[in-house]
């Protein structure tokens, strides 16, 4: 990919933007085959980020989290000792 | 010290020692109850803190978010308010009726200011309304309604903050709604006490901490439904505040009535239910996305396929084109060949035909010019003929003087014989006839 989206909504707005242009029948070959490379990045890209949240919704406790921070790190601990 | 009037009205002046007085602490002690039990009688809106019985006085504090003032009641008056068991409590947000005073103290107790309370009543829905009203146009006048609205919400977060009760039922239906969505990113939960309407302290607390995570994308606050008075912590005021100038868009869903509570006012948006909230929270559809994204590659891969199909073809009509353009231009040739020979052709039928008429025209010219040639010829023949002729004609011998005998039919008489046989011949002169009777031997005589 020649340059990462800087989101999910810019890859989308992108995609959409590409696929216009597709339809529209205005673009020559090159621009054609560039567009339908850059869309298919594009593709992958939000495939990507929506695999990111539909593997399995996991839950975290703000309180547990906070305690790991809080946690002495093993080195720390044994210095203290 | 004596019996000068004390006077605690505004003075302008040296603030030094050409002030009035010195004054008798206990006498300036009592003008000050005085003047201040002269002041306007008020009702105050709060909530109790500090509850403190005695035998004769209830002492507690009135406070909001601004604010608090010390209040006392006497034991016998709050009795007479026969107020509901225990509804006198710290937490409650209660109205109280009365004014300014001043306990003087003595030699041996202390002086301190309190409103004095003659009446007391806990907070109706009305006064609520009325405090939400008054914090709300202020906050409002603030600008703090929009901070949040100007924020940009990601459409597909793959981490939100959630702050609710851990065992309500809004927890279970926002995360039946993110399913819904087909989504399954992390949540992070930061369970507070959201049904005590003391909370705001710990809810701002745990806002706060999800919003310092760098992974927290958006802060959902979600409780059930209930009265104004049990949301009332959503209508704090440092909550609010605190609410409205984060930099993560918070998703507020607090009771079943929009605009109820302050914070659905500040949030980046407020939803009714927990299930609205997972929608607002994560906007995309992950599922109808994975489907328009299989549309999307398959429409790309048309196009792809399309352009370099569709361009490959016009090749290779191209290609033909000059077999094809070569055989058109035989088969014009042809045609225009068979063109220029039915055009010759015509035209050389007409060039005959011209000809034709050419020398018909000439040969006429020259038949009649022959013709007159022969003429003259001719007529120089038949003139020398006739001349001729004329010379061997009877009446030129006749003029002559010859004479022609002819019988009786005209015909000549050539001899003696026939003359007598005729018996009477005519003889013509030249200049005309005369009858003849023929004698036989009359002329030998």
């Amino acid at each position: 990919m020649s340059e990462r989206p800087e989101s999910y909504e810019s890859a989308v707005e992108r995609l959409e933007q590409i696929i216009d242009r597709l339809d529209s029948g205005q673009a020559g070959l090159r621009e054609t085959l560039d567009l339908c490379r850059e869309g298919r990045e594009l593709v992958t890209y939000c495939a990507s980020e929506l695999d990111a949240v539909g593997e399995g919704l996991q839950e975290l406790r703000l309180d547990e989290l906070a305690a790991k921070l809080e946690q002495p790190t093993p080195s720390g601990q044994s210095r203290g000792e | 010290m004596g019996s000068e009037q004390i006077s605690i009205a505004a003075t302008d002046g040296d603030a030094g020692p050409k002030l009035p007085g010195p004054f008798g602490v206990g006498r300036y002690a009592k003008t000050l109850r005085d003047e201040l039990r002269k002041r306007a009688r008020v009702r105050l809106i709060g909530e109790v803190t500090g509850l403190r019985h005695t035998p004769k006085q209830t002492y507690f504090e009135l406070r909001d978010a601004e604010g608090a003032v010390p209040c006392t009641i006497w034991a016998d008056e709050l009795e007479r308010l026969e107020l509901p068991e225990g509804a006198l409590r710290d937490g409650a947000e209660f109205v109280a009726a009365g004014g300014p005073d001043y306990f003087i103290g003595s030699a041996v107790s202390s002086p301190g200011f309190s409103f004095r309370v003659t009446h007391l009543r806990l907070a109706g829905e009305g006064d609520l309304l009325a405090r939400l009203d008054a914090l709300r146009k202020q906050l409002r006048a603030e600008g703090l309604f929009e901070l949040q609205k100007q924020l940009t919400r990601p459409r597909l977060p793959k981490t939100l903050g959630v702050v609710t009760a851990e065992s309500g039922a809004a927890r279970r239906d926002l995360l039946a709604g993110l399913r819904r969505r087909g989504w399954a990113g992390t949540v992070i939960w930061a369970f507070a006490p959201v049904q005590d309407r003391r909370a705001a302290p710990s809810i701002t607390a745990s806002i706060q901490e999800l919003a310092a995570r760098p992974e927290v994308e958006a802060i959902v606050i979600t409780r059930g439904g209930g009265s104004l008075a049990d949301l009332w912590a959503f209508c704090d005021e440092t909550l609010c505040r605190t609410v409205a100038m984060l930099r993560v868009p918070v998703i507020s869903a607090i009771g079943h009535e929009r605009d109820s509570t302050l914070i659905d006012d500040v949030a980046a948006i407020a939803c009714s239910t927990p299930t609205h909230a997972a929608e607002a929270a994560v906007p995309l559809d992950c599922v109808g996305a994975r489907r328009g994204l299989e549309r999307c590659a398959a429409s790309l891969l048309r196009a792809g396929e399309g352009a370099v199909g569709a361009r490959t073809r016009h090749l290779a009509a191209l290609a033909r084109g000059p077999a094809r353009a070569l055989k058109r231009e035989r088969v014009a040739l042809n045609q225009k060949t068979r063109e220029i020979r039915a055009s010759a052709e015509r035209g050389l039928g007409e060039r005959t035909a011209f000809q034709r008429r050419i020398a018909l025209v000439v040969l006429d010219r020259a038949v009649r010019r022959a013709a007159g040639a022969e003429a003259r010829s001719r007529r120089e023949a038949l003139r020398r003929a006739e001349v001729a002729l004329r010379a061997h004609e009877p009446e030129r011998t006749l003029e002559r003087g010859y004479a022609l005998a002819e019988d009786a039919a005209g015909e000549p008489v050539t001899s003696a014989a026939d003359a007598i046989a005729a018996g009477r011949v005519r003889l013509r002169f030249a200049d005309g006839g005369v009858g003849a009777n023929i004698e036989a031997n009359g002329g030998e005589g």
